[in-house]
C-alpha cells in the first residue's frame, strides 16, 4: 500500500516510524516525496488510522 | 502533590523526537484538542510540553501516553 503523509522533517518521519513499529508492519518511508509504503495484511482503514495518530495529513494513494 | 481541589493542573512533559516546527504544531493541535486539556505550550529547544489540564479528565500518565501514541517519546519530569 502507498500513502501520502505530510512529513516535513526527520522528526515527522521518526514519529511515523514509531507508530508503524508499534503496529508491527513492514514499511518504507520516502521523506522527500512524503510517501510511506506499507506491506501488511491489515485493512487500509487501520493503516490510515495509525498514520493519522501522528497528527499529519494522510491520503491513500493505491495498493502498490 | 496532585492538587485535585482546583480544576486546573499544569505539568511539564519531556518530548523526545521533535526536530522541527511542524512536529511542534501537530503535537499542540492533537494534544490541545484532547478533552480536559485547557492549554499546551510546546518548546522545541527545551524538548518539552507544558500542559494545563483538568485533573478530573486527564492525568500525567494519560498525557504522556497521548504523546507516545503520536510517535514521540513522552516522559514525566516530576
Amino acid at each position: 500500500h502507498e500513502f501520502f503523509v505530510d512529513m516535513t522533517c526527520e522528526g515527522c518521519s521518526g514519529a511515523v516510524t514509531r507508530v508503524l513499529n508499534k503496529l508491527g508492519v513492514k514499511f518504507d518511508i520516502d521523506l522527500p516525496n512524503k510517501k510511506v509504503f506499507i506491506e501488511s495484511e491489515q485493512s487500509v482503514e487501520v493503516l490510515i488510522e495509525t498514520l493519522k495518530k501522528t497528527g499529519k495529513t494522510v491520503t491513500y494513494i493505491g495498493p502498490k | 502533590r496532585m492538587s485535585l481541589k482546583g480544576a486546573v493542573n499544569s505539568i511539564r512533559v519531556g518530548v523526545e523526537g521533535m526536530t522541527c516546527n511542524s512536529c511542534v504544531q501537530s503535537i499542540e493541535q492533537k494534544i490541545g484538542s484532547l478533552q480536559g486539556v485547557h492549554n499546551i505550550q510546546v518548546s522545541l529547544e527545551l524538548k518539552e510540553a507544558t500542559v494545563i489540564f483538568d485533573p478530573g479528565l486527564q492525568s500525567p500518565d494519560s498525557l504522556r501516553e497521548a504523546i507516545d501514541d503520536m510517535g514521540f517519546e513522552g516522559s514525566i519530569s516530576e
